[in-house]
Parts: C-alpha cells; sequence; structure tokens
C-alpha cells in the first residue's frame, strides 16, 4: 500500500534509529542483542494496545477505557488460573478475550447508538470497571497466577524473536489486511472522514463502530494477559500508565486523532519509538521530572514537525 | 416619497461572485430614509446576497457602498452595525443556550469587551410586548422557545440597536397573521421615524400591505423598480421569471405516464412537517418536487429513504410494499432507490478521499456487485464527460459540477429502478446543468423512475414531465402538461390560488 508508507508513517522509524545511535554514543550496550530484543518484547505491550486505538481513531472516535479493560482480562485471566481448574484454566485467554469483546460492544452501543461522544462514554466504561475491580478483589491486588500459556506469549522466545513481539506483529498484520482489503476497512477511514455521507452511502455505520470498539477491546485485553503473563499476576490499576503513550503511540505513528487518515505501519513505528524513548530516559538515570518534561517535548516536537510539513505541502 | 439628494444607502455596480458564479452582476441600488423598500426575487436570484452585503458578512467583488452619500468599507457585520445597518437574517442567528436577555444584549452597543450595560433592554422589553410576546421572559432560555417566539426576540433584538436602516429577511414567516400585523405596524413607526427598511418575502399580500416601492431581481441584476401599485402580481411574476433557456434542456418523451408506476408513495405524513403526501413516479418519467426553502420537499425526500423515525403512509416500490427504514435497506437490490442529497460537500462525497473510493462506496454494500470493478463506473463518467487528472487524487481536487458527477456516478454504478435527487444542479455553472440535464433523460428513457427536488424553476417546468409543489408540507398543487407554467408554479410555492392572467381581469 502506498499510503500505509506516507512520510508520516515512516517517522517514528526515524525516531527509532536516531535514538538507536544517539543512545549507543552514551550507552554501547544499546547496540546488544540483548537490549534490543527486550525492548522488541517490552514495546509489544504498548503496541497491542496502540494497535485498537488505531483503529478506533481512524474511525474518528477515542478509547479512553483500555486501562481497565486491560487491567479487568488480566485479572481474568490469572483468576481463572488460580482456581486450579484445568478446564478454566485452559479458558483463560478466550474468556479475557471475550470479556474485552463485550467491553467493545458496550463502548460501541453508547457511542453508535446513544450518540454519546466516546471521549465521555469511554472514560464513564473504564471508571465503572476501575469499581468493579475493586468491589471484586476488595481493594487489595487480585489473587491468581498466570498459565504457562499466558508466561510463554508474555516471555517466550522463538526463533530468537521474543513471542510476544510476533504476536503483536501477527495482529498488526491480520488487522491491517482487514483495512485495507475488505469494506469493513473502507466503511471505517470513511465514517472517520464524514460519517454523514457515508450513512447516506447506504453504509450501516453503527455495525462498523461495534467491531472497531470490539477490536480495541480485544486488543486492551490482549495486552492486559500478557502483562499478566510478563508479570505472573494480575495487580490493581496495572493499566493507568498505558493510556497515554497508547494513543501518542497512534497519533506519532501518522494517524490523524480526527479520523481517516493514518494506519497501523505507522502504529507499530510509534510504539517502538516511545518504548525505545522511555528505556533510554530511564538508562540515563535522570531525574524523574526531567524524564517527564524530555518525553513531553520529543513528542509535541514530532507532531510539530508533522504539522509543520504539511502546512508547507498541503 | 422624494429623492432626497444622497439617498441613506446607495449600492453602485455592486458584483459578487462566488468562484464562477455571479451571484451579483453590476447591480446598481438605493433605498431611502423613511421608506419601506420590498425586494423580491426567485431563490437565486442574488437577494440574500444582497442583504449579506449590506450587513457586512460578505464583502463585494466590485463596486461601492456609499450611506448617505460617503464611501463605506464593510468589513464585518460589526462596521456595519457602526453605520446603522442592522440585518435581521431569516436564519435565526440567536443563541439557544443562552437566555433571552443575554441574547439581546450580544452585540448590543456598548456591549464589547467590557461591563455589560442593560439600557436597551427596557426598549426590547417593550418591543417584545407589543408584538405580542408578552409571555417572553427574559430569562427564559432561547432553547424553551417556540419557533416564533424566537423571530419576536429576533424583531426586538434588531429594534434595539437602534436602525438606520432595517432589514428584514423573511422576518415574519412564522409568525401568525395578528402577531404580523403588530409588527407591520412597529415597522411602519420606525419607518415614519426616519428609518430605511429593506423587506424580503415571498408572501405577495405582505407586500401589499407594507412596502412603498419595490425592486424585482433576477439572475444576480435588479430587473425593475417602481413604486407599488405601478404593476399587477402576474406582470411581477413574469418579471421575476424572466425569458426562457429551453435549449438548456433535452426534449421530453411523451407516453411515459403511462408506464408501470416505479415509486407509489400513499398518505405520507411526519411530524407537522411533511403531511398527508401521496404521489406517483412511472419507469421513465421525471417527477420535479418545488416549493420555497423548506416546505417539507426535502423532508420528503429523506423520509423516502429512511432518513426519518416514525414516518406514516405507505411507500411501494413496483407494486410491492417496501418497508425502508434506512440507506441500507434503500439501495438493496430488490428496492434499488438512489438518493442524492442536497449538499455533496458534507452529504454526498467524503472530500478527503480519492475520487476512485468515493464512486465505490455505495456499491461496496452490495453483494451482487464488485465495487472494484471499473466497468461500472466508466460508462455513466463517460456520458458524463467528468474531466479529472486520475481517478486517484482527492475528490476535493475537481470544481462543484464535477464533484456533482461524481455523486452521480456513485450511485448510477448500483442500477437503480427509482433516483431521488435533492437540487443537483444547485451551484453549478450551465455547461454542467445541461450534461445532468441529459443525463437525466436518457436514465428516464431507459426505465429510470426520476424524482427531482428543485429550486429553480426552469428545471421544474423544462425538465421534468410532473411537478408537485408543496406549501407548508402539503402538495399546494400538481401541475403537468400546459398548465406546467412559471406563473402556475410561483402562484402555488406562494400558495395563491389566482391564476395571474386573472389579475388583469
Amino acid at each position: 500500500m502506498g499510503r500505509a508508507l506516507s512520510i508520516d508513517s515512516l517517522m517514528p522509524y526515524f525516531g527509532v534509529v536516531l535514538l538507536i545511535i544517539a543512545g549507543s554514543f552514551l550507552f554501547p550496550q544499546v547496540l546488544s542483542a540483548d537490549y534490543l530484543t527486550q525492548q522488541l518484547q517490552i514495546a509489544a505491550f504498548l503496541g497491542l494496545l496502540a494497535t485498537g486505538a488505531t483503529v478506533v481513531i481512524l474511525l474518528g472516535h477515542i478509547d479512553l477505557s483500555v486501562p481497565w479493560v486491560l487491567t479487568g482480562a488480566a485479572i481474568l485471566s490469572t483468576a481463572l488460573v488460580g482456581s486450579g481448574n484445568p478446564v478454566l484454566s485452559a479458558l483463560a485467554v478466550p474468556a479475557a478475550l471475550a470479556f474485552g469483546a463485550l467491553i467493545g460492544v458496550i463502548n460501541g452501543i453508547g457511542v453508535a447508538i446513544l450518540r454519546i461522544p466516546s471521549m465521555v462514554w469511554t472514560l464513564a466504561v473504564n471508571s465503572m470497571l476501575l469499581g468493579l475491580a475493586v468491589l471484586n478483589t476488595g481493594g487489595f491486588n487480585p489473587r491468581g497466577e498466570s498459565s504457562a500459556l499466558m508466561i510463554t506469549m508474555a516471555s517466550g522466545d522463538l526463533l530468537g524473536l521474543p513471542v510476544s513481539f510476533l504476536i503483536w506483529i501477527a495482529v498488526s498484520a491480520a488487522l491491517a489486511y482487514f483495512l485495507t482489503r475488505t469494506p469493513f476497512g473502507r466503511y471505517l477511514r470513511a465514517i472517520g472522514f464524514n460519517e454523514k455521507a457515508t450513512f447516506l452511502s447506504g453504509v450501516s455505520t453503527p455495525s462498523v463502530v461495534f467491531a472497531a470498539f470490539a477490536i480495541a477491546g480485544m486488543c486492551s485485553a490482549l495486552g492486559g494477559v500478557l502483562l499478566a503473563g510478563y508479570a505472573n499476576q494480575a495487580y490493581q490499576s496495572m493499566g493507568d500508565p498505558f493510556l497515554l503513550p497508547t494513543i501518542a503511540a497512534v497519533v506519532i505513528g501518522g494517524t490523524s486523532i480526527l479520523g481517516g487518515r493514518g494506519g497501523l505501519f505507522g502504529t507499530i513505528g510509534g510504539a517502538l519509538f516511545i518504548t525505545l524513548l522511555t528505556s533510554i530516559l530511564s538508562v540515563m538515570q535522570i531525574d524523574d521530572a526531567w524524564r517527564n518534561i524530555i518525553f513531553g517535548v520529543i513528542i509535541l516536537a514530532m507532531l510539530l514537525f508533522q504539522t509543520l510539513r504539511k502546512g508547507a505541502a498541503p | 416619497m422624494a429623492d432626497s439628494p444622497s439617498p441613506l444607502l446607495e449600492m453602485q455596480d455592486i458584483s459578487m461572485h462566488f468562484g464562477a458564479t455571479k451571484a451579483l452582476d453590476g447591480v446598481d441600488f438605493t433605498c431611502n430614509a423613511g421608506e419601506v423598500h420590498a425586494v423580491l426575487g426567485e431563490n437565486g436570484a442574488g437577494k440574500s446576497t444582497l442583504m449579506k452585503l449590506i450587513a457586512g458578512v460578505l464583502q463585494p467583488t466590485y463596486g461601492q457602498l456609499r450611506v448617505e452619500g460617503r464611501d463605506v468599507f464593510l468589513g464585518s457585520p460589526k462596521a456595519a452595525l457602526d453605520h446603522g445597518l442592522v440585518c435581521m437574517f431569516q436564519e435565526l442567528s440567536l443563541v439557544p443556550d443562552l437566555t433571552v436577555r443575554e441574547n439581546l444584549l450580544l452585540g448590543a452597543p456598548g456591549a464589547g469587551l467590557g461591563w455589560l450595560r442593560g439600557q436597551g433592554l427596557d426598549k426590547a422589553r417593550a418591543v417584545l410586548t407589543r408584538i405580542g410576546g408578552t409571555d417572553i421572559r427574559l430569562g427564559a432560555r432561547v432553547e424553551d422557545l417556540t419557533l416564533p417566539q424566537r423571530q419576536q426576540v429576533e424583531i426586538a433584538k434588531a429594534i434595539m440597536k437602534k436602525p438606520r436602516l432595517l432589514i428584514l429577511d423573511e422576518a415574519t414567516s412564522a409568525l401568525s397573521a395578528s402577531v404580523v400585523e403588530s409588527v407591520f405596524d412597529l415597522v411602519r413607526e420606525e419607518r415614519d421615524s426616519g428609518t430605511a427598511v429593506l423587506f424580503i418575502s415571498h408572501r405577495f399580500h405582505e407586500i401589499e400591505a407594507l412596502a412603498d416601492r419595490v425592486s424585482v431581481f433576477r439572475n444576480g441584476q435588479r430587473v425593475a423598480t417602481f413604486m407599488k401599485g405601478d404593476h399587477d402580481y402576474g406582470a411581477i411574476i413574469n418579471m421575476m421569471v424572466g425569458q426562457k433557456i429551453e435549449e438548456l434542456f433535452p426534449e421530453k418523451q411523451p407516453g411515459a405516464h403511462q408506464s408501470d408506476i416505479v415509486l407509489d408513495v400513499r398518505n405520507f405524513s411526519w411530524e407537522d412537517q411533511v403531511k398527508d403526501v401521496s404521489l406517483t413516479v412511472r419507469r421513465g418519467q421525471i417527477v420535479g418536487l418545488g416549493g420555497l426553502d423548506g416546505q417539507g420537499q426535502g423532508t420528503f425526500l429523506m423520509g423516502l429513504v429512511g432518513l426519518l423515525r416514525k414516518t406514516q403512509g405507505t411507500t411501494a416500490i413496483a407494486g410491492e410494499p417496501s418497508e425502508i427504514t434506512s440507506p441500507k435497506s434503500a439501495k438493496h437490490r430488490d428496492i434499488g432507490l438512489a438518493y442524492i442529497p442536497e449538499d455533496r460537500k458534507t452529504e454526498g462525497l467524503i472530500l478527503d478521499q480519492s475520487i476512485q473510493e468515493n464512486l465505490e462506496l455505495a456499491a461496496l454494500g452490495r453483494a451482487d456487485l464488485d465495487a472494484g470493478d471499473p466497468t461500472l463506473y466508466a460508462g455513466s463518467l463517460e456520458q458524463l464527460a467528468l474531466k479529472h487528472g486520475g481517478l486517484e487524487l482527492p475528490v476535493s481536487s475537481l470544481s462543484g459540477g464535477n464533484q456533482q458527477k461524481v455523486v452521480l456516478a456513485k450511485w448510477l454504478a448500483l442500477g437503480p429502478r427509482c433516483l431521488l435527487l435533492a437540487d443537483p444542479t444547485r451551484g453549478i455553472d450551465v455547461k454542467t446543468k445541461t450534461q445532468i440535464y441529459t443525463i437525466l433523460r436518457q436514465l428516464a428513457d431507459q426505465g429510470t423512475a426520476i424524482l427531482l427536488l428543485s429550486t429553480d424553476y426552469e428545471e421544474l417546468i423544462q425538465l421534468c414531465d410532473e411537478t408537485h409543489i408543496f406549501f407548508e408540507g402539503r402538495i399546494a398543487a400538481s401541475l403537468s402538461g400546459d398548465d406546467l407554467t412559471p406563473q402556475n408554479i410561483i402562484a402555488a410555492t406562494l400558495n395563491v390560488s389566482a391564476i395571474p392572467q386573472a389579475a388583469h381581469a
């Protein structure tokens, strides 16, 4: 796809290369295979969340329920495994995905049927999920553990690459195919640009919205399953630090926050870039406050660059 | 009313171009203090543009405005207000979420960035009381008012600005007869105290009651100005219509009125906007829908493709009763309706996407069609002579006329049985209009049933086999054959039952 390889979507990859080069001057170990594969493994968590967020943002909406869909899926899957029952244990991953899809459909109902702005509705859903989780666990860390499958998904290696990274790329590739080769993908972008014209063209826009939010919910849930496998447990608020980096990864990857324009190829770069930036900033062992400021400045600079470039060549 | 040496407002050689469209073309116009000057013309004759120039909303492409003999430049509504030029637009300009009081104070003299002062409010209250708005509380939110009440607030808001020239653009369209009478009394009083009033109305009896002088506009030019009573209705309507442009239109085919009925609508109603409308469209027929803006004809079309909830009445397609609940069901092969919406930029097209993507969007949802097949579109694109630099370019790179061709081709790809069009030629150059007329007639000849909403009388007469004129949600008249004359159409749009020729008697 010519469109998928736009300059906007290549930007974060240039950023990744620059970060690696600059980082290697300060810390030569940045160039080691161990460090780089570890970054790919960690980037997969953010990347899966950002994949789902891309689908929703292409639609012109936003999903702020990512943190607690993630946490809920992690709690659910570890609790099922922790029950000790082999059947429930085997169902852990599918159940978590179904949970994500269910929340996605609830999000879709609020946005497509009740016509409540997604920013408000998904935030409310996020808050309610938080409440449910606290009710369920009494505010303590939930009990349970991860299954061998979950641990392999999060920390395993296959052909020298992290399994989590392979899962992320596989999900991205499947969705990218879906977005570029099916009417669903076409409708998704069309709604992102102009929902009214799309509806008047005889498209059942609510079903597209449902599907998009369901995909996003499943991506968030899969991210939660992987994170639970990585930590071998679920814990309260495990998703909270991920919300803003998720949206940042999508936008840095060249997807317009207004909908319609963009794609998953850029999002992969965006997630890699943000993971690497976070990692290098923390390896530099500078003050937390400065780390946050530098993080913000670099993201602003990348977005500013995109905007200026568009202004120059409309 | 004797002409003073320098009239209150003088417009000299004013032209207003929107791209290739000349909304006004070399217009001279004057308005004197102490007179009510009525402005008449069809939709698109340039009246509204003229008012917007005076109100400072638009700036003329060429020409000069003078207030009391001095050259002025009205760069903004504020500048116009400073000269005492106040406009009450037909699109209501109140902020729904604010109270009546807050709305009245918006833009009131001395209410810029600074303290709000309430001294104008007494006057506004008095005006409201005079024009029958005693029950309008200043603390009520505008959102909670009825349409007539909002119009009364608009009038009070305009009067409290102490205008030297007051523009009333369809100011009384929602008001009942007794309220209109008290508004007119107020306007006469303002006139007698030296205010100039520009009055736009489509209701002849209102012009009869209020105007001192009348100007008629047509196709962006002022055709005539005369004292009220110099010409009768028939003559004025003839001035509004002007000469014929028959050569633009393809020839009608006789015999279509006997073919099979494709679309049969019975007793269609929706809320209070469409009332008991029944009509049929046959194979090969082009049926027109006319009327002034907002008389229910546009709503009716939207209802046919399932855009409205809780409509009443029945729709049958080729004899089969059909439930059409959404555009998706309307385009299904068994129904085969295609709807070309009114606003091609926001409803018909996705401007950010390519021509190709826009063409495919309607066909994508039809299982029996392969949307990626270029032959679906090639025929109609060729017939329409679409000018483009490549189908992969954004559709926004095309001119307005070519954009409309893309919308047409997108729907023709589905091979619709019945084509519904909402004013497809609005704002389009004459050459493209002719191409669209030709393809519509060809489609009709090939058996498509066409329902065409138009604001252009010529289209309703020259292109349509039968025309229904809407007035206040009902079909006021159904005209065909020799009855399909401009005079009859205008009379029906104004709901004047008398045929103009009778006025000579």
